[in-house]
């Protein structure tokens, strides 16, 4: 009984889990492997992405809002650019749903591609007007296209997980 | 047309206005709220810093915790392999000391040499030893985003930690302090695009800046001479121009590339380093 309430519950909590503790960690994974680094990618975008598009209800708008100010404060830049950031691209996606007739995980890859651009276009012009910073443009640009890159994988990995999480 | 129009318009404004069964916050109102706190952070406002020093404190206890089990992960890996490699190293050092002990005496005769030297040319020492202080701290997260090569530390302004602050690692120059909280600081690394250091060239009169380019293989050296050429294998030392560091700390090195370039990499390596030593400016002793 224990055993399915915990697991009913991290299955409900999985997307602000995730969130929250790459927000802390700034998803290290393969900081680790030098010659893997130029695959990094922004795993949190992936899943305000997915989870805004197919499931809003598992993840609320003071949640993305919050893992954006605690992003900002681990990165080292102002505060409040990540949130925004995250908050343009929850804006694009909520826009993408309600446009969208029919879900296909194509259309859905491709239209990825605005909100990547919308989201990360809000913060360098941010980050390039609001601070003394200097920006690793072509890691930027890696970055976000292998975030493009990989999210089918995690396109399906999040999707068997939702079907797995119990309905309200 | 029109109606095609209307129908964007109404998308739109649905996903920034409709807060759904469970959202507590609509969209509009978190936009406005996050471009009034990069207002707020931008307008140097006296109450801001406390808030954001207070965020911060809070944010990197949490990151300890969180990021423990990954740390202990990489720890265990690093064992293993540390482990393997001992023995080989263990005989090259043996083989090093001997070098260097024979070095040593060249050393005191060459320090003997040059302090007779500066009494005869009533040269002083700039350098007031008396406020030198070393404060050893640990890494509690490195950090390598796009946007910063930094290093998150868990001693800050309760531990006398100051912003400019020089970071030592094994020796090594690897960085400085560019923000201090109460329990934590930053530490903006050599490697990161930011820091700039003035620096002078091994055996020559040649002063640049050193300033970072994202790797620590790839440093860029401002400022040289129009006909200069770096050498490899060149020592690159503090200059002490900015008269905050002590002049004479190691911090970079030339070095040949694959392609047959001559390019300079830094002595410390920032991803190794765990615990590390916190100076006004002088070398850490």
């Amino acid at each position: 009984m224990f055993f399915y309430k915990f697991k009913e519950i991290l299955l409900r909590f999985f997307p602000l889990i995730l969130l929250y503790f790459l927000s802390f960690n700034s998803f290290e994974i393969l900081k680790n492997h030098p010659n893997l680094i130029i695959f990094s990618f922004n795993l949190p975008v992936i899943i305000i992405y997915f989870y805004v598009l197919k499931l809003p209800h598992a993840l609320g708008h003071g949640h993305i809002f919050t893992a954006g100010i605690i992003n900002d404060i681990v990165v080292g830049i102002p505060l409040g650019i990540s949130s925004l950031s995250y908050l343009i691209l929850a804006l694009v996606t909520s826009y993408i749903r309600n446009v969208t007739i029919r879900e296909k995980m194509s259309a859905e890859w491709f239209t990825f591609v605005p909100a990547l651009f919308f989201s990360n276009f809000i913060s360098y012009i941010i980050i390039n007007n609001f601070s003394n910073l200097s920006i690793y443009y072509i890691e930027l640009l890696q970055n976000s296209f292998f975030t493009f890159l990989f999210f089918p994988i995690f396109y399906y990995f999040f999707n068997i997980l939702s079907k797995l999480t119990p309905k309200d | 047309m029109f109606d095609n129009r209307d129908d964007y318009i109404i998308a739109l404004r649905y996903a920034l206005l409709k807060r759904g069964a469970k959202q507590k916050f609509s969209l509009f109102f978190l936009i406005l709220l996050s471009i009034a706190i990069i207002f707020l952070d931008k307008s140097s406002i006296s109450v801001m810093t406390p808030v954001r020093s207070v965020l911060n404190d809070l944010v990197y206890q949490v990151v300890i915790v969180s990021s423990a089990p990954g740390k202990s992960v990489k720890h265990l890996g690093n064992l293993t392999k540390q482990h393997f490699i001992t023995y080989d190293k263990n005989k090259l050092l043996q083989e090093e000391v001997i070098k260097l002990k024979n070095k040593q005496f060249n050393d005191i005769f060459l320090k003997t040499e040059n302090k007779n030297l500066k009494n005869t040319l009533n040269l002083t020492n700039n350098r007031s030893l008396k406020s030198d202080i070393s404060i050893p701290a640990k890494v509690i997260l490195d950090n390598q985003s796009p946007y910063l090569k930094s290093l998150l530390i868990n001693k800050g302004r309760k531990d006398r930690i100051m912003k400019g602050m020089s970071v030592f690692s094994k020796n090594y120059l690897i960085g400085t302090i560019v923000e201090s909280n109460f329990l934590s600081s930053r530490v903006l690394l050599l490697t990161d695009l930011n820091s700039r250091i003035p620096v002078i060239i091994e055996n020559s009169d040649i002063n640049a800046i050193l300033s970072g380019n994202g790797s620590k293989s790839d440093l860029v050296l401002e400022y040289l001479p129009d006909q200069f050429e770096l050498e490899p294998d060149q020592i690159i030392f503090t200059s002490g121009k900015d008269g905050y560091l002590a002049a004479g700390i190691p911090v970079a090195q030339s070095y040949l590339n694959k392609k047959n370039e001559v390019f300079v990499k830094v002595l410390a390596d920032p991803d190794q380093a765990s615990i590390i030593y916190i100076t006004n400016g002088q070398i850490n002793k």
